[in-house]
C-alpha cells in the first residue's frame, strides 16, 4: 500500500513539473520596446515695453534688443542620445505699430552658431493687438545640432523708433521633445 | 528508490522552486505549519528540518498583468500591449515577491509537568512589494502632451523591499481539552531596506488663459522620502566584501528588531475546530547605514522671462537659467539625512474553522496520548480559511476553502480554492509524503493555468524536507 502511495506521489508531482511551462510567449519582443514620450514645456519669454526701441537720454534709437540665456537641459549628452525631434512653438502679440525681426540663435559654450530661427513680427496697435505665431520642426538630424548649444541668444530688431513709441512685444514659448528611448 | 528520490529532488527543487505555490496553513502535517500558527496541534515528539532544505518558499504575484499579456507571441506590436496594459492598470495594482528559506527548523516535545512543544530556527526572508505608480508610468510612457491639465499624483509611488534574516524560537501547550496555544518570539536582522510608501504631491502641466506663459507646470504639496538601510556600506566593495558583509548582518549584524507571532486551536467539538494566528506582529529599528532621500515643497515653473537689461560694456547677462535652478532648490529642497527610522514588519492574520469527517487514521486506539488526549485524525478535513497582511496600502485578503485527504500515515493531501487579488480561480493542490520519519511536502496552486504559467498572475510553491518523529 505503502509503495503505491509513494509511486502515486511522484507521479502525480512530476505530472505536476513536467505540464508547467511558458507556453505562446515571445521573450525576444523585449528587444522591440521603445518608449516614446512626447514632452510639453514652457520655454521663454518677454513683456517689452515699447521704450526700450529708445534711449531717452541720449535722444536715439534702439533698433535691435538682445538678451541672453543658458538652455543648460538642452546640451547634456544624455538628452542627445534620445531626442529625436522637437517642435518649436513661440506666439507673439504685439501692440507697437512696428514690425519686428526676431532672431534665435542657439549658441554654444564658446559662443559658435548651431541653429537659428528667424520670424518676423507683424505690427500691431494698442488697441488691435496682432498675435503671430511661428513653429519651427526639428528633425532628428537638425535637433542633435541644436543640442550642441547650451544657450540661446534672442535678437529682436526693429525698423525704427521714436520717444512717443508706445505698446508691448510679448513672447510665448513652449517646445514639444520628442523622445525616444530603446535597447 | 533512493535513486528515484534523489533523481526527483534534484530536478524538483531546481526546476519547480520558479513555477509552483503552496499553503501549509493548518495543515498538521508539517511542522512548518508551527510557523504559520504556533498554536497548531501537534502530534509529533520531535522534528528536525534539513538545513536549508526544510522549507523553501516562492511567490511572485502581480494583480493586473500576466508574462502573456506583455510577451504573448500573437503578432501585436508589444509597445501596443504595453500601452494598454498602462491603461488598465490602476495603482492599487500590485506586483509582488516573497521568498523564505530556512536554514534550521527543530523542535521537540517537552515532557515535563507541563508538556510543551518547543521550536525554533532561522530562517531568510524576501519580501518586497511595488505599487504600480500609474501616474508616473503614464508620464513616462507618453509624456504629458496629451495630458494637459491632468494631476501627476507623487501618491502612487509606493514600494518597499526587505531582505531578513529571522531567529526564532516558539512555544506550543494544550492548555485544555479545547484549547491549545502557541507564542513565538523572533529577532529580525535587516541585511538590505529599501521603502517609500507616504509620498503625496502633485505635478500638472495646466494651459491657462492669463498666464505669463504657454503653460504653467506645478508642483504641489510635494512630500517625498524614499528611506533606505544597509546600501551604502556597499557602495563600492568587491562581490566577496558585499557577500562576507552581508552574511554579518545575516548572523545578527544587521539593523535588528523584535516581533511575535501568536496563534490559537480551539475544538468546538469533536471534529470542528477554529484556527487563528497573528504573525510578525514587530518592528525593525534601523540605526545603522541608514540614507533617507526627502524632497518637499511647491513650485510653478513657465519657462525663463528674458528682461533685455542694458548692459555696459563686458558686463555680463542675468544668469537666468542658474537663477531659476538656484529657485527649484529653495522651494523643493532635497535632502540627504543618515537619521535612523522605525519599521513596522508586515503583519498577517489567518483565520480557519475547519471540520473533520470520515473514519479514523494514524494512532492505534482512541486516543493520542503523546499529544496530552487529543483526538485521532480523520481521514477528510474540509474548511475555511481566511488570510490577510498589512500592506503599506492597507490590508491585502485572502480566502481559502480547502479539503484534506490522509491516506494512512504516508500521505495526505490537500485541495484549496483560492480567491484573492490575483485570481478567482485559484485551484491548488500539495502532497505530503512520509517515509519512515521522514517527509517530503510539495504544493503548487494556480493549477488551471500550470499548462501555461505565462497567464498566471501569480506563481508560488513550497516545498521541503523535514524528519518528524512521532
Amino acid at each position: 500500500m505503502d509503495v503505491k502511495i509513494t509511486k502515486l506521489f511522484f507521479i502525480l508531482t512530476s505530472m505536476l513539473l513536467c505540464v508547467s511551462c511558458f507556453d505562446g510567449t515571445d521573450f525576444e519582443q523585449a528587444n522591440d520596446v521603445v518608449v516614446t514620450p512626447e514632452i510639453e514645456l514652457d520655454l521663454i519669454y518677454f513683456n517689452l515695453d515699447a521704450s526700450n526701441f529708445y534711449d531717452n537720454a541720449t535722444n536715439t534709437e534702439v533698433l535691435v534688443v538682445e538678451d541672453t540665456t543658458d538652455l543648460d537641459f538642452l546640451g547634456g549628452s544624455d538628452i542627445n542620445d534620445i531626442l529625436k525631434g522637437a517642435d518649436f512653438f513661440f506666439k507673439f502679440t504685439n501692440s507697437i505699430s512696428r514690425e519686428f525681426n526676431v532672431t534665435f540663435d542657439f549658441l554654444s559654450q564658446d559662443n559658435v552658431s548651431k541653429y537659428i530661427m528667424q520670424t518676423n513680427v507683424a505690427s500691431g496697435s494698442e488697441n488691435n493687438p496682432v498675435v503671430s505665431y511661428f513653429v519651427e520642426s526639428l528633425d532628428e538630424l537638425q535637433i542633435k545640432e541644436l543640442t550642441k548649444a547650451k544657450k540661446v541668444l534672442v535678437t529682436i530688431a526693429i525698423s525704427s523708433s521714436s520717444q512717443d513709441l508706445t505698446g508691448v512685444l510679448t513672447l510665448q514659448s513652449k517646445t514639444t521633445y520628442y523622445l525616444q528611448i530603446e535597447q | 528508490m533512493k535513486k528515484f528520490l534523489f533523481i526527483y529532488l534534484f530536478l524538483g527543487v531546481s526546476f519547480v522552486v520558479c513555477q509552483n505555490k503552496q499553503l501549509l496553513y493548518n495543515w498538521e502535517v508539517t511542522p512548518q505549519t508551527l510557523m504559520l500558527n504556533p498554536g497548531s496541534l501537534i502530534t509529533n515528539q520531535f522534528h528536525i528540518g534539513v538545513p536549508l532544505a526544510s522549507q523553501f518558499h516562492l511567490h511572485v504575484g502581480s494583480s493586473g498583468v500576466s508574462v502573456f499579456d506583455i510577451f504573448a507571441d500573437d503578432g501585436v506590436d508589444i509597445n501596443t500591449k504595453i500601452t494598454n496594459t498602462i491603461s488598465r492598470l490602476s495603482s492599487r495594482d500590485f506586483f509582488t515577491i516573497n521568498q523564505q528559506l530556512d536554514v534550521l527548523n527543530f523542535g521537540w516535545l517537552s515532557k515535563g509537568f507541563e508538556p510543551m512543544y518547543f521550536s525554533g530556527g532561522i530562517y531568510q526572508e524576501l519580501d518586497a512589494i511595488a505599487y504600480f505608480p500609474k501616474d508616473i508610468a503614464v508620464l513616462a510612457w507618453e509624456g504629458n502632451r496629451d495630458y494637459i491639465g491632468k494631476a501627476y499624483d507623487f501618491n502612487d509611488i509606493s514600494a518597499r523591499a526587505d531582505l531578513l534574516t529571522v531567529f526564532h524560537f516558539g512555544v506550543n501547550k494544550q492548555v485544555s481539552k479545547k484549547l491549545t496555544a502557541g507564542l513565538r518570539f523572533k529577532l529580525y536582522s535587516s541585511l538590505i531596506n529599501v521603502s517609500s510608501t507616504r509620498n503625496k504631491g502633485a505635478f500638472r502641466t495646466t494651459l491657462r488663459e492669463g498666464s505669463a506663459n504657454i503653460y504653467e507646470h506645478t508642483v504641489t504639496d510635494l512630500d517625498v522620502e524614499v528611506q533606505t538601510s544597509g546600501f551604502i556600506s556597499l557602495d563600492g566593495l568587491e562581490q566577496s566584501q558585499v557577500s562576507k558583509k552581508l552574511l554579518g548582518r545575516a548572523l545578527l549584524g544587521g539593523n535588528l528588531g523584535i516581533g511575535i507571532d501568536a496563534g490559537i486551536t480551539y475544538q468546538l467539538d469533536d471534529q470542528l475546530s477554529l484556527t487563528a494566528s497573528l504573525l510578525d506582529l514587530g518592528a525593525i529599528f534601523h540605526t545603522k547605514d541608514t540614507e533617507l532621500y526627502k524632497a518637499k515643497g511647491d513650485y510653478i515653473l513657465d519657462g525663463i522671462e528674458l528682461i533685455f537689461p542694458e548692459l555696459e560694456n563686458g558686463e555680463s547677462t542675468i544668469p537666468y537659467y542658474d537663477n531659476l535652478e538656484d529657485d527649484i532648490a529653495r522651494e523643493i529642497p532635497f535632502d540627504t539625512l543618515n537619521t535612523g527610522y522605525t519599521q513596522l514588519r508586515p503583519t498577517k492574520i489567518n483565520a480557519a474553522l475547519h471540520y473533520d469527517f470520515g473514519r479514523f487514521v494514524g494512532d492505534k486506539g482512541g486516543c493520542n496520548c503523546k499529544n496530552n488526549g487529543a483526538k485521532k485524525k480523520r481521514v477528510s478535513q474540509a474548511g475555511a480559511h481566511y488570510y490577510s497582511i498589512f500592506r503599506p496600502r492597507g490590508l491585502q485578503m485572502a480566502g481559502t476553502l480547502y479539503y484534506t485527504r490522509r491516506f494512512g500515515n504516508t500521505l495526505s493531501i490537500k485541495t484549496t480554492y483560492t480567491l484573492d487579488h490575483y485570481s478567482a480561480k485559484n485551484i491548488g493542490a500539495g502532497m505530503f509524503l512520509n517515509i519512515g520519519g521522514v517527509n517530503l511536502f510539495l504544493a503548487a496552486d494556480n493549477l488551471l493555468q500550470m499548462s501555461n504559467l505565462a497567464k498566471a498572475n501569480s506563481v508560488s510553491l513550497q516545498i521541503g524536507l523535514n524528519y518528524i518523529l512521532n
